[in-house]
């Protein structure tokens, strides 16, 4: 049996206080935690963020499904780690921590590592959770409150929709490649399996697009849902709360001297930084090798 | 003496079996969906057999069982006398073929030449052997003037006689045909009732999954019913058609013609018709000696 690792991409039903709050709130707490991870350095912030989204996610009952996108983790953090810890993206001067042969290590690129992949996690996460509970309708309902175009609320909610149809389909083409023998990963895999699933998407819209255009898509008019979601007190509460507390942050963290910029403020040890540097190079490189690896073997 | 595999089964056996399935059982990775359950199978080489049953009774999950794209969840499947669990399915390729539903899931190549090479190339057959194959196939399957053309050019139905061949082409010794003649022209079922035909009569076993009740009663020698998650039958296709209650408790129809039979020539002694021209054979001789 395989386990599947793919990305979670669809509401995974439920009825857990994350799954009841209006759609609007949880939006605006996506777009409110996004600008707050893109706008502080101060990785307290940023992985206090996180684990509110992995709280968010326990009480959505989602965290098992949300595990498997942790797995993006691994090869993203490392080579964050290891790439800034040679070169950080930070004004000069950088502080020289080590140097191997001819290779210098910085010290202030663990920092900045720390808090792109800060950044990137708790917003992938707390977005993933949003979308995990969230019925796509009510989505597409939430947007089209919010004034968003029909038009574009209607791509966007698609776009969520086909996402879990390509991925079956991404497995069934490469169930039917590897029937003929062919390699199931590496770079001879990628043609065999991406023309199929590229020309069943055009051909899928193409379909699509003919059979809503038949059922009067485009006819203008106030549009009706199915669907219908109220918003209550405490969804109000929630939205409110947790956009204040955020934007309190981010005003907090960009008013207050040297909290903009924490570098200078958590010292890590020149051991910490390179005990991490080298696992993380390893982690990286075993992740490299081992797709070059399973490119060249058979599956 | 074979060494033992994962589950304790011999990954070798002494078998003049095409395919030997005993008590698999499989549950879908998620631990909810239960789709067979004990299910044992045995089938000879050369033969011709057709799986029937309602959508979801499980006839695509046991014929992925048997090219290994899934593990059973518990017991064994053998192919060739190869345990499959321990088998990959690149392996296993090289001995069963299996034509998917929709040809548009495994067409990529620019020309349809490129299409049928593909899966020969990939088990390591020899070029000449390659061109050979493909140029049998070309002219079985009628498809010299599409040869150069992209395959997503052409028809559907050229499509999908596409995708057969470029199964055909990898001479596996057990074909596996996934709904054959599902969406199909008559042209393009007549052609693919013939291939079956011709395959068998060459040795290969094929194991034909399809609601097209007239083709397998017209071409497969057995046919094997299945009904939530379970082989209920496995009879001839003239017993199992015939079987009213059967047809009835796994929300199957007969073909047409074997119901005309069944209604008006059999009570009168007549045959259970599987074919037009079985009906209208015993209609003329009756017709002769001037009997009802």
């Amino acid at each position: 049996m395989t386990m599947n690792t793919s990305m979670p991409t669809g509401m995974i039903p439920g009825s857990s206080i994350i799954h009841r709050i209006h759609p609007v709130t949880k939006i605006l707490w996506v777009v409110v935690y996004v600008i707050l991870a893109f706008t502080t350095q101060n990785i307290f912030i940023l992985y206090g963020m996180v684990i509110f989204a992995v709280v968010l996610a326990l009480l959505g009952g989602v965290f098992r499904p949300l595990l498997k996108a942790l797995y993006l983790i691994v090869p993203v953090g490392s080579s964050l780690i290891a790439l800034q810890v040679l070169g950080p993206a930070a004004d000069k001067p950088w502080t020289v921590l080590a140097e191997v042969g001819f290779v210098t290590l910085y010290g202030d690129g663990f920092y900045y590592a720390l808090v792109l992949l800060g950044r990137i996690v708790s917003s992938m996460l707390l977005s993933l959770v949003m979308v995990m509970t969230t019925h796509p309708s009510d989505l597409f309902l939430a947007f089209s409150k919010l004034k968003m175009p029909y038009t574009f609320n209607f791509m966007l909610s698609m776009t969520l929709q086909l996402i879990p149809v390509f991925q079956r389909e991404v497995s069934l083409v490469l169930s039917a490649q590897k029937s003929r023998g062919m390699k199931g990963s590496g770079f001879a895999a990628v043609l065999p399996s991406f023309v199929p699933v590229f020309v069943g998407a055009i051909e899928r819209v193409q379909q699509l697009s003919i059979s809503l255009e038949s059922r009067g898509f485009g006819s203008s008019g106030e549009k009706t849902s199915y669907r219908q979601v109220t918003a209550r007190t405490q969804d109000w509460v929630y939205g409110i709360c947790g956009a204040t507390a955020m934007i309190g942050l981010m005003v907090y963290s960009i008013m207050q001297p040297g909290l903009w910029n924490l570098s200078g403020m958590i010292p890590f040890s020149p051991r910490t930084i390179l005990t991490s540097f080298t696992v993380a190079v390893t982690l990286f490189a075993s992740v490299i090798l081992g797709a070059t690896f399973l490119s060249f073997r058979k599956s | 003496m074979a060494r033992k595999g994962k589950h304790g089964f011999p990954d070798q056996i002494e078998t003049d079996l095409a395919v030997k399935v005993e008590d698999a059982h499989y549950v879908y990775p998620n631990g909810r969906v239960v789709a067979l359950s004990g299910v044992d199978l045995e089938v000879r080489k050369g033969e011709l057999l057709g799986v029937i049953g309602q959508n979801g009774s499980g006839k695509t999950t046991l014929t992925k069982l048997l090219n290994r794209l899934l593990k059973p969840s518990s017991g064994s499947v053998y192919v060739n006398g190869l345990l499959t669990t321990e088998r990959t399915v690149q392996e296993m390729s090289a001995h069963i073929g299996y034509v998917f539903q929709n040809p548009n899931h495994q067409l990529f190549a620019r020309t349809v030449k490129d299409e049928l090479e593909f899966g020969p190339r990939n088990i390591g057959t020899p070029e000449e052997d390659i061109a050979q194959g493909v140029a049998e196939a070309v002219d079985f399957f009628d498809l010299g003037e599409f040869i150069d053309e992209h395959p997503y050019r052409v028809s559907f139905p050229i499509r999908k006689l596409v995708g057969i061949a470029s199964v055909v082409t990898m001479k596996p010794s057990i074909i596996i045909l996934d709904e054959p003649s599902t969406g199909q022209d008559h042209q393009t079922t007549r052609i693919i009732n013939s291939l079956m035909r011709r395959l068998a009569e060459d040795g290969t076993t094929v194991i034909c999954v399809s609601h097209d009740m007239p083709l397998l009663a017209d071409v497969v020698e057995r046919v094997v019913v299945m009904r939530d998650t379970k082989i209920v039958a496995d009879a001839s296709p003239r017993e199992v058609f015939a079987d009213e209650k059967l047809m009835l408790t796994t929300n199957l129809q007969a073909p047409q013609i074997t119901n005309i039979a069944l209604q008006t020539v059999f009570p009168l002694g007549g045959p259970i018709a599987l074919t037009p021209k079985e009906l209208a054979a015993d209609i003329e001789s009756r017709l002769k000696k001037g009997k009802r």
